[in-house]
């Protein structure tokens, strides 16, 4: 199911808000996502990443998906630091920023709440360790509703 | 709106076998310390040793602090001040340890204690607090310890961001406390050194007119602005102003006062006002050409109510090898000051004694080039172990002075503006 | 001459800020601004050690950031 969802992700049914419409997650409709952008070289995502893998093995059952934007222009540096970290949640790459433009992107990391209604919930700019537990009480408020 | 999705590839790049990782491991948590042994030699004079030590840390809630550790001890000689004779001149050396050592300087030589020692210690603290997501407030301490000089400073800054952080601007304040003890105490700016062997024959011993404390005071504005230009250049421009009131004499420079003959008759030291206000401005350009090639050119312009200006240009240029594992920087200096209104290698005793004058040659008109050369190598992080960075850098400083003044005629020939010439080599190891 | 250095810095830092709007990168665009040789401290260490050797044989001292020196060696 989860690979059917990503495939289909792939093929563009992930549309950007750019028309200030909800977030239209196709397939996704039904699981609460947290859309986190990243790169390489962005210093917090050093931090972020192992936060999001707890996530993810945490919280997937009760219907969370992490997708992982890179927006390295060069995909060996993002491969560099995939290898090291080794992330089981969905990364997809976005070199030219055109998603993070249409999201807005206004710090490295930056990621979307986004709820099982395909309704942007909760932004967040930057990352710090302390940070998380807020990220994740919204993710839990997120993860209760139906 | 399928257009801009399709930029993200379809292959997702994913992995089985993921490794548990807390959360509040990674980079960013670890202590990060930055050490270096520098070993500093100048042609004939001094020579030193310099232990440096920077630890940083960010901590989870985006704070950060700093602390650094600098030992530094000298040895050597030093020049007096005096100008050189066509006789041996005696000197008591007032920057010995107990009782004064007399030294001689032979006839035509440049007159420098040879017993001039020195260690100090210093160590500094700065705390970084994030106020908001682009503001920052930063405040630091510095203290330092001699055998006669202490000095402590406190700084605050706070810097915000704007324009996507593309801009920063930022204040600063910073206020420096000195106290001066000198061994054997401060000399009265302009006093005389008496002649212990009468006028005439070199023997200056050092006689009264002294204070055991004597203290110096600053504080520096500093403003700046940071702008990234494009995505290969960064830009920063800061103007400063600093003033300092108090002691601001070096108690262990002399001035030499000449007769027409060229024979000294008498060692003053030397008086500086007490009071002196200086002005910066500071251009740095930081540049990526490609992948391998970057630089780094700082501009630097000042001037004081001493009458100093002063030029500085800076490059280094840093060329990467082997894939960022290693690389290797050249740095050119090229700095030009003019003399200070009181500078005067000598002065006559036809002449009436000036209220202010110093035969320093720190104050005097000169250019200096250095030259250095870097290399570092880079050490991968294994397993828990983050990367490492070895380095050696090697300079070489020279400074010419620009005679200004006319020499009597029996002292010409004599090397009366020496310049100074010296080698740092400095070991670096980042972990 | 104060004056004239006052006008001066006055000028290039307008000239500075109102550049400003028009330049800079977006936040993902910060690969090459995040490299060890474009941070403006890269080199603490060096430039500490230098600053000092510069302080005790020159009259100027300062710049990039506060003058003093904290040594009693000028």
């Amino acid at each position: 199911m989860l690979k059917f969802i990503l495939v289909a992700m792939g093929l563009g049914l992930f549309a950007p808000t750019w028309a200030a419409a909800p977030l239209d997650l196709g397939t996704l409709r039904g699981r609460v996502v947290y859309l986190d952008f990243w790169a390489s070289w962005c210093a917090p995502c050093r931090q972020s990443f192992p936060w999001m893998q707890t996530l993810m093995t945490t919280y997937a059952a009760q219907g969370l998906t992490i997708v992982a934007v890179n927006l390295d222009t060069d995909r060996a540096d993002a491969d560099k630091f995939l290898r090291q970290f080794k992330p089981t949640f969905d990364v997809r790459f976005d070199p030219a920023g055109e998603l993070a433009a249409s999201y807005n992107v206004k710090s490295m990391p930056s990621s979307v709440l986004i709820d099982r209604h395909g309704v942007t919930r909760f932004t967040h700019m930057g990352f710090r360790p302390v940070d998380g537990a807020l990220y994740e009480s919204q993710l839990r408020e997120l993860l209760a509703e139906k | 709106m399928a257009a801009s999705c399709a930029l993200l590839s379809a292959g997702a790049a994913r992995s089985q076998d993921a490794r548990a990782v807390s959360a509040d491991s990674g980079v960013l948590d670890d202590w990060s310390i930055n050490s270096a042994l520098a070993y500093y030699h100048e042609d004939g004079r001094i020579h030193a040793i310099e232990p440096i030590v920077d630890v940083a840390k960010v901590f989870a809630n985006g704070q950060s602090i700093s602390a650094n550790f600098v030992y530094d001890a000298l040895a050597g000689a030093s020049p007096n001040g005096a100008l050189p004779s066509r006789i041996p001149q005696t000197f008591g050396s007032p920057s010995s340890k107990g009782a004064q050592t007399a030294y001689v300087t032979a006839p035509g030589q440049l007159p420098v204690d040879p017993n001039y020692h020195d260690d100090r210690i210093a160590v500094g603290a700065n705390w970084t607090i994030p106020l908001a997501r682009t503001d920052q407030l930063s405040v630091g301490a510095k203290l330092s310890d001699e055998h006669d000089f202490f000095s402590i400073s406190a700084n605050a800054s706070i810097a915000h961001d704007f324009n996507d952080k593309n801009t920063t601007v930022s204040v600063g304040i910073n206020n420096e406390y000195d106290r001066l003890h000198p061994i054997g105490g401060a000399p009265i700016p302009g006093a005389d050194i008496a002649f212990g062997g009468g006028p005439g024959t070199g023997i200056g011993i050092q006689v009264g007119g002294k204070t055991s404390l004597e203290t110096k005071n600053g504080v520096g504005l500093l403003l700046g602005v940071t702008q990234v230009m494009n995505r290969y250049w960064l830009s920063e421009f800061n103007v400063s102003v600093d003033r300092f009131h108090g002691y601001l004499n070096d108690p262990y420079k002399i001035t030499s006062v000449i007769d027409g003959g060229g024979g000294t008759t008498e060692y003053i030291y030397e008086s500086r006002p007490r009071e002196r206000t200086r002005r910066s401005a500071y251009w740095e350009n930081r540049v990526t050409w490609n992948p391998q090639v970057s630089t780094a050119l700082s501009l630097r312009y000042m001037s004081d109510d001493w009458g100093v200006r002063s030029e500085t240009a800076q490059l280094h240029l840093r060329r990467q090898l082997s894939n960022r594992e290693r690389y290797i920087e050249p740095t050119i200096r090229w700095y030009n000051q003019s003399a200070a209104d009181f500078y005067t290698p000598f002065i006559l005793d036809t002449t009436v004694l000036p209220t202010y004058q110093a035969s320093d040659s720190r104050l005097a008109a000169f250019h200096a080039l250095t030259y250095g050369l870097k290399f570092a190598q880079t050490f991968p992080g294994v397993g828990d172990r983050k990367e490492s960075e070895l380095s050696i850098r090697v300079e070489y400083y020279q400074q010419t002075l620009v005679e200004r003044a006319a020499v009597p005629v029996s002292l010409q020939g004599l090397d009366l503006f020496p310049g100074v010439k010296a080698v740092l080599v400095q070991i670096g190891w980042r972990f | 001459m104060p004056g004239r250095l006052n006008a001066a810095f006055i000028i290039a830092g307008m000239v500075f800020l109102a550049g400003c709007s028009s330049l800079g990168v977006k936040p993902w665009q910060r690969d090459v601004m995040a490299r060890a040789e474009m941070q403006l401290d890269s080199d603490a260490v060096d430039a500490a050690i230098d600053d000092h050797l510069y302080f005790s044989k020159e009259a100027s001292s300062g710049g990039r950031s506060f003058a003093g020196g904290g040594c009693g060696c000028n």
